[in-house]
């Protein structure tokens, strides 16, 4: 009926991972908002608001390319909580949510490019995107990129197995 | 104005000193974000309630029941079963494992239903009729083959069960 444990992740680690990342998104929001644009390019990457925004696009690059079970946050819950969790009802396939930090990556990084080449609201309009996106999958289970993931292989840009594989 | 600006222009490297004075100053650029901190607050606390709102309007369409969608399936119909759920899964969805563990239980529990899966990316076909485009979504179907309801997403059993019920009687009108 359902899979064999060694199959597929636990689909509450991805979401451990999206509350933590939806929280330092909003400290990107708030700082962003507080600080003005410096003038140089170094001066504005060095912007605390910048810096926490590099750490969250490396963080989305590892999900994005390592897989999201290789991610931190995967192994912080695999450590802290999985075990007093217990086992999951259901487990689902790493693909999707590796797709979603790949999405994530995207959004993050075009918006910290864009605060480097001096466009102003462009780190707190990522960092907001970005945040929405990872709250509702932390809060309700809704995860954009993976809904993403999903149509893109219907409409056939991303080659998959079949459900019942 | 244009009185201080003629002299400017006049004399261009005055004018280019002045531009790169306005580029590099240290608050030239200052003004462009830097908002107040409560403020800045609020736009937080915006963006938590926008969230949490659109979090809700997720909740309440991710598992739902509609009917008088019409359509007719007659191939998919189940022959011999009274009802029949035609369930459309993607690759991967993890509702759609959900739905599956509570169809496979009512399958268990009432006679003459039955449940059958069918992977959309593999049979594209059902679902284009139907134009489905989230998964799970279950057809219910009667003992004729017409679609008298659809489960949205992984719903709960007594939800199920009482579109299930409803496709028992019979159909009055149509």
């Amino acid at each position: 009926m359902t899979q064999n444990p060694p199959f597929g992740i636990d689909p509450r680690g991805p979401r451990f991972g999206a509350a933590i990342t939806s929280v330092l998104l909003l400290v990107v929001v708030l700082l962003g908002l507080t600080e003005s644009l410096e003038a140089t390019l170094v001066g504005r990457w060095l912007q605390p608001s910048a810096l926490l925004m590099t750490a969250l696009v490396a963080l989305f690059a590892w999900g994005a390319f390592a897989g999201i079970q290789r991610h931190p946050y995967g192994m912080l819950y695999r450590a802290l909580l999985a075990t007093r969790l217990g086992p999951p009802d259901e487990r689902e396939d790493p693909a999707p949510p590796t797709f979603a930090q790949l999405i994530g990556l995207l959004v993050t990084g075009l918006g910290l490019i864009a605060h480097l080449a001096a466009l102003p609201w462009a780190l707190v309009v990522a960092a907001s995107a970005a945040f929405i996106a990872a709250f509702l999958n932390a809060a309700v289970a809704y995860c954009l990129g993976c809904q993403l993931y999903v149509l893109f292989v219907r409409a056939g840009i991303i080659r998959r197995r079949s459900a019942r594989a | 104005m244009d009185a201080r600006r003629a002299p400017l222009a006049a004399t261009e490297p005055h004018l280019s000193s002045q531009c790169v004075t306005l580029a590099r100053g240290p608050h030239a650029l200052r003004t462009v974000v830097g908002m107040d901190f409560s403020v800045a607050l609020l736009v937080v606390g915006g963006l938590l309630v926008l969230g949490t709102v659109l979090g809700a309007v997720v909740r309440s369409r991710s598992a739902r029941v509609a009917s008088g969608c019409g359509g007719d399936e007659h191939e998919l119909a189940v022959s011999g079963a009274e009802v029949t759920l035609v369930q459309l899964s993607s690759p991967v969805c993890s509702a759609c494992v959900a739905m599956r563990r509570v169809a496979e239980s009512l399958v268990a529990e009432q006679p003459g239903l039955a449940h059958r899966e069918i992977d959309v990316i593999d049979q594209p076909d059902v679902a284009h009729r139907h134009s489905v485009f989230s998964t799970p979504t279950t057809l219910v179907l009667d003992a004729e083959g017409h679609v008298r309801a659809r489960l949205i997403g992984a719903v709960r059993p007594e939800q199920a069960r009482a579109a299930i019920e409803a496709a028992r009687t019979e159909l009055v009108h149509s």
